[in-house]
């Protein structure tokens, strides 16, 4: 009779053998497809921004520090700069958005 | 990918319902759940999957109950272990019909059939408990402790399933010239 330890070497070379990994072959996506909707909860995300900058401009008003930030701002970048950032931005943005739509519906 | 992605993930469905996350922890768990779930219905693709998609389900609706106390693999066994023995109940009433027979059926519509007869003739001898444990331990490698949470019962009680299932398997093993 063999003794516990070449037993236990046995049945762990036996699993060892047997243990394959299974191919997803579209499971997780069925899974995906299958899971009941739930209401849509990302609106705390925004609740919490929210708050989050609330409590940064008080915080920022109240110590001056973004008074100070602003006047810094202005006095050291060029006016004709902050307009090209502020023009370019909405630009930019709505490309960025575009492209990205355009490379989900082709996925 | 770590545990630590796993909470962050756990804490993005929980939260806000994000199905991308829980995307990413279907992905990463599929391969175990489904191979736990194949061994367990002897090589029965088909239901394996079905159980382990009911799994996923279950997990994605309850996840506010995962506390983080054990890991998320421990938590999502213990759902499998229950979607299975649910499932064994249901049987129950088509008891009289010859299950390794519906078994083998099952066996040959699988890729994983010819090689693995073995392990499922094998994994036949035991109870199911002892089934459940051995493959935790062996395959799956969890630990007593982590087995014991799974199946919610003592440490002691699944000491002894993996020493059963350990005696009957290596005399089956041995039988069949394994380890010579």
């Amino acid at each position: 009779m063999p003794d516990m330890e070449t037993n236990d070497k046995l049945l762990k070379d036996f699993f060892s053998e047997n243990k394959k990994e299974i191919a997803d072959n579209g499971f997780s996506r069925r899974v995906i497809q299958n899971l009941p909707e739930t209401a849509d909860r990302s609106w705390i995300v925004w609740v919490f921004a929210a708050i989050g900058m609330a409590i940064s401009i008080y915080l920022g008003l109240t110590s001056g520090l973004l008074e100070h930030a602003f006047s810094l701002l202005f006095k050291s970048v060029p006016y004709y700069y902050l307009l090209a950032g502020i023009t370019c931005f909405p630009l930019l943005g709505t490309a960025g958005y575009y492209l990205s739509q355009n490379k989900q519906i082709a996925l | 990918m770590s545990s630590t992605d796993d909470i962050r993930w756990v804490t993005q469905v929980a939260l806000l319902g994000d199905k991308n996350a829980f995307d990413k922890l279907t992905c990463k768990y599929q391969s175990p759940i489904r191979r736990f779930f194949l061994n367990l219905t002897a090589g029965d693709g088909p239901l394996s999957d079905d159980l382990a998609q009911e799994t996923f389900i279950k997990a994605y609706l309850n996840i506010t109950a995962f506390k983080g106390i054990s890991g998320f693999s421990t938590w999502l066994y213990r759902i499998a272990y229950n979607v299975y023995y649910d499932s064994v109940r249901a049987q129950k009433k088509y008891a009289d019909i010859n299950e390794w027979e519906i078994d083998s059926q099952h066996q040959t519509q699988n890729e994983f059939s010819a090689e693995k007869m073995d392990i499922y003739r094998a994994l036949k001898l035991l109870r199911k408990e002892e089934q459940t444990a051995v493959l935790l331990f062996y395959m799956e490698d969890k630990t007593h402790n982590e087995i014991a949470k799974i199946m919610n019962c003592p440490l002691g009680t699944v000491k002894t399933y993996i020493l059963k299932g350990k005696e009957r398997l290596t005399v089956y093993l041995t039988n069949a010239g394994y380890g010579n």
